[in-house]
This record gives structure tokens, C-alpha cells and sequence, in this order.
């Protein structure tokens, strides 16, 4: 992935991620962030560094106030659990990949909910499934969208 | 990217062991130091002023979009509150002296509940529990943590992390809010709890002769000083009274919409000498 187009996503789904669109938007939307790196592991030809994925994980939970160290385990876990079937995944048509990606975006979910249960009081609420299963929907848009922008991003001149 | 730090040279179960210590040393290292959520809340600060430019354009995008029907209704509708209020506000001279004399009765005195900023939301975080929102106002403006936030029809939450420029605000439903209460007109103190809910609070450890039942006004107690006392904050939905517990289970509508913010009021309370002085 082009590295201009790969910043530009990430500000994009981290705006996303926090857009004040009320409270249904900031329980139901799907996981932008997680959506994104799935997006560029599957694009990406080589394994992604899963320290830099911790990384990510930790800003996000950070900038968003939620128990550190939650969303940074819980995508290095997703993207542990896509590198061991990205083979099969990678071979399937975007509308067919929507169910692993369901089944990985659910995964970090638990992950990230686990995890602060660990740390806290938590409860659980259905908007978990249906935030994954929003963002699997969503998978065959947000992969042809990421598609065309990385098409029409400029190449680096030299 | 793959020639940054444990891309390869581990086992991937090592380096999944690893980055997982990572975050339980993280996790840990914040509850001593609390000052790492203050340099997120700092970090995100581009980010929210985005927000901020992104909801000012769309809420100028539908107000233009509105139709002029719309418009009209929302007219009419405005002029006729206009006349209820002013019928209402015909009574508030008499209520305003009553309150006072029964406030000397009291060996009260009446204060103002303090000065208030208006501040707009720029993020909100409302999964697992957690119910926090972020909000354009900061250090710069005076704002602490422990601060009481407010909106139309009560109290909503207090301030818990604080930067230059925002600021994050636990609602009254964070699973980890509690704030001293009492019915309105009684002195039984009691707290009201978060439940990770936006629609339902809870009051805990009451007995099953406790004195609140459906339609009981709850409202800050002012115990701790951090909140005045008779803000409200929510109305007893339902009591319920299970055999085997030793406790009802109290429920709560919270006053003000938690699921309708839109502009918060902060509020610097008015310490009682200073409202003398």
C-alpha cells in the first residue's frame, strides 16, 4: 500500500472512529480502524509488523480513553488470527470474505472487551455482534473505495 | 514497514506473548499514573478539532437543506412554547420569594449554582460500558477534573481527564460513575450508579423498606463537594424487591437525555462564603 494513501486512511478512519454523530452511530458503527488494517494486511505483500499493529492499537485506545493496552492485544490478536488463514482468504471474492471478516472483527471486539473486563466494570451489550456484522456488510464498499484511492493516489515522482 | 521491530526474527507465538505483556505492563502503568490518559487526550487534539469543523459543516449542511415547511412548523411550534413559558414565568416571582423565606427557615442561604461555560461535543466513546464524551473546552478555560457537567433537565457527568485545549467527560451511565444523592424534599442520602446504560441508572443498597418508589425525584446531595446540592438528577422508574436478595433494585431515568446531548453546560460551583462575600 502506497505509504501517502496508507496515512491518509488512517486519518480517515480515526475521524471515523470518533465522529459525534450521536449515541446509535458511536455504539453501532463498526470497528474503522480494525476494518482498515485487515484492509492493508490483505493488500499488502509482505506480513505486517505486528509491533506496529500494537502500536496503533495503543494510540487508539488512548486518543478514544479506553483502558490501554484493550484495542492494542485485541488487533494484534485479529491480525494473528487473519495471517493464519490469509491464504484461503485472499483467493475468495471480497462478498465472500465478508464471513471471515465478521468472524475477525467479532474476535477483536471480544478481545478488546475481555480485556477490560479484566480491568473493570463492563457489561455486555449486543451491539458488539451487530457492530461486527455492520462492518462485515460493509467490507465489499470499504474494500472497493480503498481500491480507487489507492489506484488514484500519485505515484512518488523519481 | 516489515523491517520495523518484531516482524521476524521471533516465533509469532513469542511475539503475540510479548506485545501481551506489553499491554498488561501499560494497563497497570495507568492505573498508577493517570497522567497517560491526560497525554492521549492531548495527543487527540487535531483530531477532535477536525471533528469539531466536521460537525459545524454538517449541521450548517442540514439547516440549509431544510425545507420550508419544516421551517414553518418549527415556528409555530416555537411561538406556541414562547406562550407557555411566558404563562409560566408569571408564577416564578411568588415561587422565587416562597423559596427564600422556606430557604431562611431553613438556615439556608440561597446560592447561585455557580458560573457555567457552554460546550460542544466533539467525540463520543459509548461502547462496553465506558460512556464518555469529549468536549471542546480545556485547561485553557479553567476547566478541573471532578468538574460537574450539565444539560438541559439535570447533571450528566463529571469531568475525569483534562487537557490544554478538551477535556472528557464520564456520564452519570459510566460504569464507573457514583455521585451522592437524595430524594428531592428528604434527607436520605443514597448514590446514584451508572450502569452503562444511557436510559438507566441504578441506586444501590437500599433496603427493601427503602423510602423511594416510582415517580421519586432524585438530586445531588452535595456530599464531597463536588457537586451543589439539588441539582437533579434522575426520577425513580421502578422498585423492585427480589426474595432471596437483601437489597431492592432501584432504578433510575436519568433527568437530562443522555441519548440527546447536544451543547453541555460545566459548571464552577459557587462556594457558599464566596456567594456571601
Amino acid at each position: 500500500m502506497k505509504a501517502g494513501a496508507l496515512v491518509f486512511g488512517f486519518v480517515l478512519v480515526f475521524l471515523a472512529e470518533s465522529l459525534p454523530l450521536g449515541p446509535l452511530y458511536a455504539q453501532l458503527h463498526p470497528d474503522f480502524i480494525a476494518l482498515f488494517i485487515l484492509y492493508w494486511a490483505l493488500s499488502s505483500s509482505q506480513p505486517l509488523s505486528y509491533f506496529v499493529i500494537w502500536l496503533i492499537g495503543l494510540v487508539q485506545d488512548l486518543i478514544f480513553g479506553r483502558v490501554p493496552g484493550s484495542d492494542a492485544i485485541s488487533l494484534v490478536l485479529m491480525l494473528a488470527l487473519l495471517y493464519a488463514w490469509i491464504a484461503r482468504v485472499r483467493r475468495l471474492p471480497p462478498w465472500e470474505q465478508l464471513f471471515f471478516i465478521f468472524f475477525l472483527l467479532l474476535a477483536q471486539s471480544l478481545g478488546s472487551w475481555l480485556w477490560q473486563a479484566w480491568a473493570g466494570p463492563i457489561v455486555w451489550h449486543n451491539a458488539l455482534l451487530l457492530s461486527a456484522a455492520l462492518g462485515a456488510a460493509l467490507w465489499p464498499l470499504f474494500t472497493f473505495v480503498l481500491d480507487r484511492l489507492q489506484h488514484h493516489w500519485p505515484r512518488r515522482k523519481g | 514497514m516489515s523491517g520495523l521491530p518484531f516482524t521476524r526474527p521471533f516465533p509469532s507465538l513469542l511475539r503475540l506473548l510479548v506485545l501481551a505483556a506489553l499491554s498488561v505492563g501499560v494497563s497497570l502503568y495507568s492505573v498508577e499514573h493517570p497522567n497517560l490518559r491526560q497525554v492521549g487526550l492531548s495527543a487527540a487534539e487535531p483530531l477532535l478539532w477536525l471533528n469539531g469543523q466536521l460537525r459545524d459543516a454538517w449541521q450548517a449542511t442540514s439547516q440549509y437543506l431544510q425545507s420550508q415547511t419544516t421551517l414553518r412548523q418549527e415556528n409555530a411550534a416555537l411561538r406556541q412554547r414562547v406562550h407557555v413559558l411566558e404563562m409560566e414565568n408569571l408564577a416564578l416571582p411568588v415561587l422565587r420569594t416562597e423559596n427564600q423565606q422556606l430557604l431562611a427557615l431553613l438556615d439556608s442561604f440561597p446560592t447561585a449554582p455557580g458560573r457555567v461555560a457552554v460546550a460542544q461535543i466533539e467525540a463520543q466513546n459509548l461502547r462496553n460500558g465506558s460512556q464518555q464524551i469529549t468536549i471542546n473546552l480545556g485547561t485553557a478555560e479553567g476547566v478541573y477534573v471532578g468538574q460537574p457537567a450539565l444539560a438541559p433537565g439535570g447533571v450528566i457527568g463529571q469531568v475525569v481527564t483534562v487537557s490544554p485545549n478538551n477535556a472528557r467527560i464520564s456520564l452519570l451511565s459510566d460504569l464507573s460513575s457514583a455521585i451522592p444523592a437524595k430524594p428531592l424534599g428528604g434527607n436520605d442520602p443514597c448514590l446514584v450508579e451508572g450502569r452503562g446504560n444511557l436510559h438507566g441508572l441504578s441506586v444501590p443498597f437500599q433496603p427493601h423498606a427503602t423510602p423511594l418508589v416510582p415517580g421519586t425525584e432524585l438530586v445531588t446531595s452535595g456530599l464531597g463537594g463536588r457537586f451543589p446540592p439539588g441539582l437533579p438528577l434522575g426520577v425513580v422508574k421502578s422498585v423492585e424487591h427480589a426474595s432471596n436478595g437483601p437489597f431492592a433494585q432501584v432504578l433510575v431515568r436519568p433527568s437530562a437525555n443522555l441519548a440527546a446531548l447536544n451543547t453541555i453546560l460545566l459548571l464552577w460551583p459557587q462556594t457558599r462564603n464566596a456567594a456571601h462575600s
